[in-house]
């Protein structure tokens, strides 16, 4: 693509200053040039203006046309009484649900295990992340061999994950518990314990996502210029601290991203719960039920659309409080320099 | 905020000012395979196979199960190695559960949102992350904010307007619900805000370059790798749709995991038969994940500007 | 949000673009051309069994497709969704025994009255099995496809080891009730092997015993009382009873390691065998259990299980799909279905037919199932159901397994049923 260098075409800066006039113009340029250049600024004053607006606008299109509804009707439906059976048939309640469901013991229960399982899943699985999206930015041989490998968890069906899970999880015919036999330990009833439950059921996110926040992280990798690397070997870096000077700030936009998804999917937490008993109730005594899992059985089993909506709508409250104490503490920590989340 | 004087691409590294912001430097960096800077030891092997077995033992072990008999399958030691059942699991798999419609619908399907989510992800990342409009913040609040509904019950409201417009049973009651991702958006900007240096967009304009312009030549070629990224995770989960898929379809019109929920029926379900077919469907993501991974491994930033 | 308004046109635009115009036609009178699609979960059979070939080569101008989603929970989410907008509903949909109570309710007028149609016989079904199809104002939306009569299934080789009797005869004779059940366990605990256990689950002992009531946790007025019954308390105590006494296994049924358990021959006895378990039994209990397990007489037989065909309002084949649902129901076709798949048949009539009566189940070491299930029919109970049953009883089983696997105290695991049910069955 040539293109003519036209003095007139204001450069955007990403301070997106206003669009600089030439003026003072010392040679005399003739009137028919004036027009043009005149009704080529106009122009792209006109798109400066504007075009982030188009760029945008199919995903709120989208969203207004497919999301907005569902949202406004769960909204709605939270104010009233009604079954799944016949969600038509509504009974205004006002902020009953809500109320009830302050004092409601199980959706604390759902909401203390969501938090246990949500810290003890996605900690280890974003440091694990990191970690291998480092190792995969070495040269290496097969490096696409070990990306696809990583990722396939997030690809295997839950059917064979469950039967997988179930095979080493087992009390009487697991693998885990016949490797502790051999070592002279008692079998361990995993699905019955509480913190052993939701161990296992960490095992699975970590097992199924850790690869996935890997590939996220080696993008991001990939597109740190390496004369960064160059330069500060240069200086004698070490390898750590170039990863940690280097690799990390770099890092800083993707990984406020992980952490902000995965804090949305622990909050949402419902398949591999869901796949360790094949049951809803999160165990006998909802030993490891989570918000989605309650959620679920409120709605699908117990048929209540009111009741489940209401849950939605206090997991949706309850991330904007998790977000505002994000935000507040990066603000404390004062590491916002100029980058907002 | 550096402006940038030295648009055109010279390939001076030097860089007077120490370390200012990230990609204010050669428009042109070379593109980091990454591990150029470093070379990876056998501990770094011995990491990534343990990693790569672990991820991938549920998938070789349900390949294993899918080559044997039900009844092989209930004893009280489960098989460790391959049976002779493969063949004809995979085939009956595929028989009794029309996959050859399946597969290509979900094809279709799946890589229609996928094509779509990326380019629209794209194209709002970037003006996200790079352009200055009214209420910028806010509305990036309001698509993170998107991401934050439990997707379980939307599901009843969405079926009420999928059966008011009649689209019960077709196609399009599973791509346009999920032709964008909030995900995607938040992905993208998150990535570009680090990726795409804006001395580039400014020599873009300096040149007279137009938005659409730019985009094509200055922020598609940036975010290629990210764009492949989104592209798998997209395509996967689109593959791996199910919830809603089986309230919108049926079986004669199916997508693969809807078609999959008729395997296995009876009293006693064929447990071989049923991983076979969750292998089938398996299987094209395996292939989509080398072709996306290619775009990965391969270009970053080459050539923006080809002046 | 200047975009809310867009995109209602857009919407509409991309509405424009893709039109539908999957009518099937006008409703098929006389003998016009008509496909009817039947929508099922898992146990049907309909297709193996060869029924609708048969209906076809029967009746040149139908043909059938047939829509199956292997678990009944995939199912009625789709179903209940799709009936709540009376869309999207195919010509013929199934419907099990725990959901029929919510569509004879409310949702009773979303399903055609058999009644309504000629040509359409309700008196061959067992009795208790047509009252549950029946609305209160006595309209029928269900015809009835298989039942699952109980009996109880045993293990003869472990027995024998235990110094009982083995021949199904004189194991009947010995289950006289629940409590001789349990005595028989204890005895089997002290002198069988010590690693078996003498049945798989509390919760299994307590589905057998409260089965067999009439009124079990709803009132004849469609009150909720589980609290109450003399059926709950008596099938609660006995189940205590018998995970105090270490008589179970502590399984959760139908889980991974239930089914392990079989194929491990883990149990002895399973209290409540409907005739659809025998078959689940062959698959899990494979080689080890080949010429080891046997079927007695329940003391109480129930039913367990079963469905229902229907066929919605809002089909536009209504008068093909009644014909067709009729004749998979009738008789002789239950008898098919029984012979090919083991599926017992909900029709009286059906019971008195020699391929139905004469029936003998070689893994089971040539049971006469067939006797022994028409038997067991013959004796189940009308009972109450109500809208809620599943989950109640549900609720009550992990009470049961969280006794037996979490060492709650009696009491305990009852208040945490009910306070779990009273979350559950709010409105």
């Amino acid at each position: 693509m040539t293109t003519d260098h036209a003095k007139a075409a204001p450069p955007d800066s990403s301070g997106g200053a206003a669009p600089r006039h030439t003026s003072e113009k010392t040679d005399e340029p003739t009137d028919r040039e004036v027009k043009k250049l005149e009704r080529r600024s106009r122009w792209y004053r006109w798109d400066l203006k504007y075009s982030p607006y188009a760029f945008i606008s199919p995903f709120f299109l989208f969203f207004a046309a497919f999301g907005l509804f569902p949202l406004i009707y769960t909204g709605w439906a939270a104010m009233h009484q009604s079954s799944l059976v016949d969600p038509n048939d509504m009974t205004w309640l006002g902020l009953d649900n809500f109320t009830r469901l302050w004092n409601d013991e199980f959706f604390w229960n759902a909401l203390r295990n969501t938090f246990t399982i949500g810290i003890i899943s996605t900690v280890p699985q974003l440091l694990m992340a990191l970690g291998l999206a480092h190792v995969l930015n070495y040269k290496l041989r097969g490096s696409m061999a070990f990306r696809v490998a990583l990722l396939t968890p997030y690809a295997t069906s839950i059917a064979a994950a469950t039967l997988v899970f179930a095979m080493l999880y087992g009390r009487d015919y697991g693998m885990i518990n016949w490797a502790l036999g051999l070592v002279g330990i008692d079998p361990v009833n995993w699905e019955a314990g509480t913190w052993t439950s939701q161990f296992a059921i960490s095992t699975i996110v970590i097992w199924r996502w850790t690869g996935y926040n890997t590939l996220i992280y080696l993008a991001a990798m990939q597109a740190v210029p390496n004369d960064l690397y160059e330069s500060a070997s240069l200086d004698g870096a070490s390898r750590w601290q170039q990863f940690r000077y280097v690799t990390i700030p770099s890092l800083r936009p993707t990984i406020i991203f992980t952490v902000v998804v995965s804090t949305i999917g622990a909050t949402q937490l419902f398949g591999e719960p869901l796949l360790l008993a094949g049951s809803p109730n999160g165990g006998s005594q909802s030993q490891y039920q989570t918000l989605g899992l309650y959620l679920y059985e409120t709605g699908w089993v117990n048929l209540h659309l009111g009741r489940a909506a209401a849950i939605a709508w206090a997991m949706f409250l309850l991330l904007i409080i998790i977000g505002l104490l994000y935000w507040l503490l990066t603000r404390l920590v004062g590491k916002s320099n100029g980058q907002e989340a | 905020m550096a402006s940038t004087t030295d648009v055109v691409a010279t390939d001076t590294a030097a860089e007077p000012e120490p370390a200012p912001r990230r990609g204010a430097r050669k428009p042109r960096g070379k593109a980091n395979q990454a591990g150029g800077h470093l070379r990876a030891g056998w501990l770094t092997y011995l990491i990534l196979i343990v990693f790569s077995v672990g991820s991938l033992f549920p998938l070789v072990w349900s390949a294993i199960a899918a080559s044997h008999t039900n009844a092989r399958l209930s004893e009280p030691t489960p098989p460790f190695w391959f049976g002779d059942r493969l063949f004809d699991n995979l085939d009956m798999a595929w028989n009794d559960a029309n996959l050859g419609k399946a597969m290509f619908n979900t094809i279709f399907v799946a890589g229609t949102i996928t094509v779509s989510t990326v380019l629209f992800a794209t194209l709002a990342g970037f003006a996200f992350a790079k352009l200055r409009f009214r209420a910028k913040n806010l509305l990036l609040l309001l698509v993170i904010g998107t991401m934050m509904v439990p997707p379980q019950l939307t599901v009843v409201p969405l079926f009420m307007a999928i059966a008011e417009l009649e689209w019960t049973d077709q196609l399009q009651a599973v791509i346009l619900p999920t032709m964008v991702s909030a995900f995607g958006v938040f992905f993208m900007r998150q990535y570009l805000v680090q990726a795409l240096p804006s001395e580039l967009i400014e020599a873009a304009r300096m040149d007279g370059a137009n938005s659409l312009r730019v985009v094509w030549h200055v922020v598609f070629p940036a975010a290629r790798p990210a764009m492949a990224v989104l592209g798998m995770l997209t395509f996967v989960l689109a593959w791996n749709e199910f919830f809603w898929p089986i309230i919108a379809l049926t079986q004669q019109n199916p997508t693969v995991q809807v078609a999959l929920t008729g395997l296995g029926q009876g009293y006693v379900p064929d447990r071989g038969v049923i991983m076979a077919g969750a292998l089938l469907g398996t299987l094209p993501l395996l292939i989509a994940f080398v072709l996306f991974g290619r775009q990965i491994v391969g270009g970053i930033m080459n050539g923006a500007l080809k002046g | 949000m200047f975009a809310v308004g867009i995109a209602a046109t857009l919407a509409t635009g991309l509405l424009a673009g893709c039109g539908s115009d999957d009518d099937d036609g006008g409703d098929g009178d006389g003998d016009s051309q008509v496909t009817l699609r039947v929508g099922v979960f898992g146990q049907f059979g309909f297709e193996e069994a060869g029924l609708y070939e048969e209906y076809e080569a029967l009746n040149e101008h139908v043909t059938i497709e047939q829509d199956s989603i292997a678990e009944n929970g995939d199912y009625i989410t789709q179903l209940r969704t799709r009936l709540a907008q009376n869309s999207g509903l195919l010509d013929i949909q199934a419907i099990e025994v725990g959901n029929i109570a919510e569509m004879t309710g409310d949702l009773n007028g979303r399903w055609v009255d058999f009644n309504e149609y000629e040509g359409v016989d309700t008196g061959h079904f067992l009795p208790w099995k047509l009252d549950q199809a029946t609305s209160e104002d006595g309209r029928v939306i269900g015809l009835g496809t298989d039942i699952g009569p109980t009996g109880i299934c045993y293990r003869t080789d472990y027995f024998e080891e235990a110094g009982l009797p083995t021949d199904r005869a004189e194991v009947s004779a010995l289950f006289t009730d629940w409590e001789a059940y349990l005595a028989v366990g204890e005895e089997f605990a002290a002198n069988g092997p010590a690693d078996v256990a003498y049945l798989d689950s509390a919760g299994g002992m307590f589905n057998a015993v409260v089965s067999a009531y009439e009124e079990r946790y709803y009132s004849a007025d469609g009150e909720i009382n589980y609290q109450e019954t003399e059926a709950v308390q008596t099938a609660w105590d006995l189940s205590v009873q018998a995970a105090e006494a270490g008589l179970t296994d502590k399984q959760q049924q139908f889980q991974d390691e239930w089914n392990s358990a079989f194929a491990n021959g883990a149990f002895a006895t399973v209290a409540s065998c409907p005739a659809w378990m025998l078959g689940y039994i062959q698959e899990h209990a494979g080689e080890n259990g080949l010429g080891n397990w046997d079927v007695a007489q329940s003391p109480n037989p129930s039913n367990w299980g079963g469905s229902f065909i229907g066929v919605p309002e809002a089909g536009s084949n209504k008068e093909e799909a009644v014909k067709l649902a009729a004749w998979l129901t009738a008789p002789e076709q239950q008898a098919k279905l029984f012979s090919e798949r083991g599926s017992f048949p909900s029709s009286s009539e059906a019971h008195e037919l020699p391929a139905v009566l004469e029936a003998t189940h070689e893994y089971f070491q040539d049971a006469p199932i067939g006797e022994i299930f028409t038997q067991a029919a013959a004796e189940i109970p009308t009972t109450i159901i109500g809208p809620s049953d599943q989950v109640i009883q549900e609720n009550i089983t992990n009470g049961l397994v969280a006794l037996e696997q979490q060492g709650l105290s009696p009491d305990d695991a009852w208040s945490s049923v009910v306070s779990q049910l009273d979350n559950a069955l709010a409105e």
